[in-house]
């Protein structure tokens, strides 16, 4: 009797290792192999086949223009401008697939899942065929849902179509301080693909939707295949020295004391401290 | 080799980005068009995101000493050109060009570039790297 258990115990297991080999098997022969580190090609400008700044020619609205070139006025008078990240407020989305330190990409059935080592970003592309849920809370990452396509009809996919809602400010495409519209209805679609010529290339052709813009802008963010990668933990809070106070931005030494960043600059308004009524 | 071009090309993208840490904040605070060359011994290195930074004690002409707060590229970035929170120890003498903060005060930025030992030799041999 014991026997007879044990036998079917191992038969069982033997025929459900098999199915769970056969059915991983099949899964990864059924999706590209995008394993590896993925390392950006190109500068940290959103559109990187062009200069940083205004020779991105985004398309923003005459209201828009407007709020970007008053942040280039203040960069180029020693400020931050638009860029919200140099308090370790995260890019977001679209900016975080500018990629600026790698990313890997977990390919699972139902969630594709990228991991970006800049600002610790993590991104779940859902693929299990959910839709949109009733009520999403916005998120710097924003919501994304994803599609596998098999472009070729070969029995392989080789693009993933994402698309990504919900996302939540401040964010700007990037360091100069390009705007998204404050109403934060951003909608970004993706298409993800390794390059035909040379696999060790990966494509993401990025189309932002926003209010802040007169049409869609279309870029094509490359990445190069690092197969022995270096990887570094990035925890935004732990270097920081640099904090927004009121309209200002100002400078903590080492030692902990406020420093100025520019020339004339007021210390902050201490009104909350004793010292300051005396 | 490949390598090397790669290190190239990004060299070059910092450069025309205009910064060591070019993604995380501008450097409009730094004055670029007055580079300021500082000897002087290194008080701490933080090998910290988003930005290292090199605590240098400089002698002025007069009075005590200054401690410098020299912002470098993020660790992330320079682990990958061969660095470690170990390439600077306290006691190290340094001799760097820096962009100074436009406040005046004791701040500044750096970049892998343009920095040495004071005695000339490289902080970290590049060409060993390759």
């Amino acid at each position: 009797m014991l026997r007879r258990s044990s036998i079917g115990s191992v038969a069982i297991a033997v025929a459900l290792g098999a199915a769970m080999a056969g059915a991983r098997a099949h899964d990864e022969a059924k999706y590209p192999d995008w394993k590896g580190q993925w390392v950006r090609m190109g500068g940290i400008q959103w559109d990187p086949s062009k200069p940083l700044g205004r020779a991105e020619l985004a398309p923003l609205t005459p209201e828009y223009q407007a709020i970007f070139e008053a942040g280039l006025a203040s960069q180029a008078a020693g400020g931050q401008g638009n860029d919200p990240t140099y308090t370790c407020i995260p890019p977001g989305m679209p900016r975080a697939m500018t990629v600026v330190y790698p990313m890997e990409i977990v390919v699972m059935p139902e969630t594709t899942y990228i991991m970006i080592e800049y600002a610790n970003q993590l991104r779940r592309i859902y693929t299990d065929g959910r839709d949109w849920p009733e009520a999403l809370e916005p998120s710097f990452a924003g919501y994304s849902i994803g599609k596998w396509e098999d472009e070729d009809q070969d029995g392989r996919y080789d693009a993933l179509l994402i698309e990504t809602r919900g996302m939540k400010g401040p964010r700007t495409f990037d360091a100069s301080g390009i705007p998204l519209h404050k109403d934060n209805q951003t909608i970004v679609k993706e298409r993800i693909y390794l390059d035909k010529a040379n696999p060790n290339i990966l494509h993401a052709e990025v189309t932002t939707t926003d209010n802040a813009l007169t049409r869609p802008w279309t870029v094509i963010k490359n990445y190069r295949r690092e197969r022995k990668p270096i990887w570094f933990e990035y925890v935004c809070a732990e270097g920081n020295h640099h904090v927004a106070i009121g309209k200002e931005n100002y400078y903590i030494s080492q030692d902990g004391y406020l420093m100025p960043t520019r020339k004339n600059q007021p210390a902050p308004d201490l009104k909350y401290f004793n010292q300051a009524r005396q | 080799m490949k390598r090397h071009l790669a290190e190239q090309l990004l060299t070059l993208a910092l450069v025309a980005a205009g910064g060591p840490a070019l993604a995380h904040h501008s450097f409009a605070m730094f004055d670029q068009d007055n580079p300021t060359e500082l000897e002087g011994l290194v008080v701490e290195f933080k090998f910290t995101n988003p930005h290292t930074f090199i605590l240098l004690q400089v002698k002025q002409k007069e009075g005590e000493p200054t401690t410098w707060n020299l912002e470098g590229g993020s660790p992330s970035a320079l682990v990958r050109d061969g660095w470690s929170s170990k390439t600077i120890k306290p006691g190290d003498e340094l001799k760097m060009t820096i962009w100074p903060l436009r406040s005046g005060a004791p701040g500044g930025a750096w970049n892998v570039n343009q920095i040495n030992f004071r005695d000339g030799r490289p902080v970290v041999d590049r060409a060993k790297n390759d």
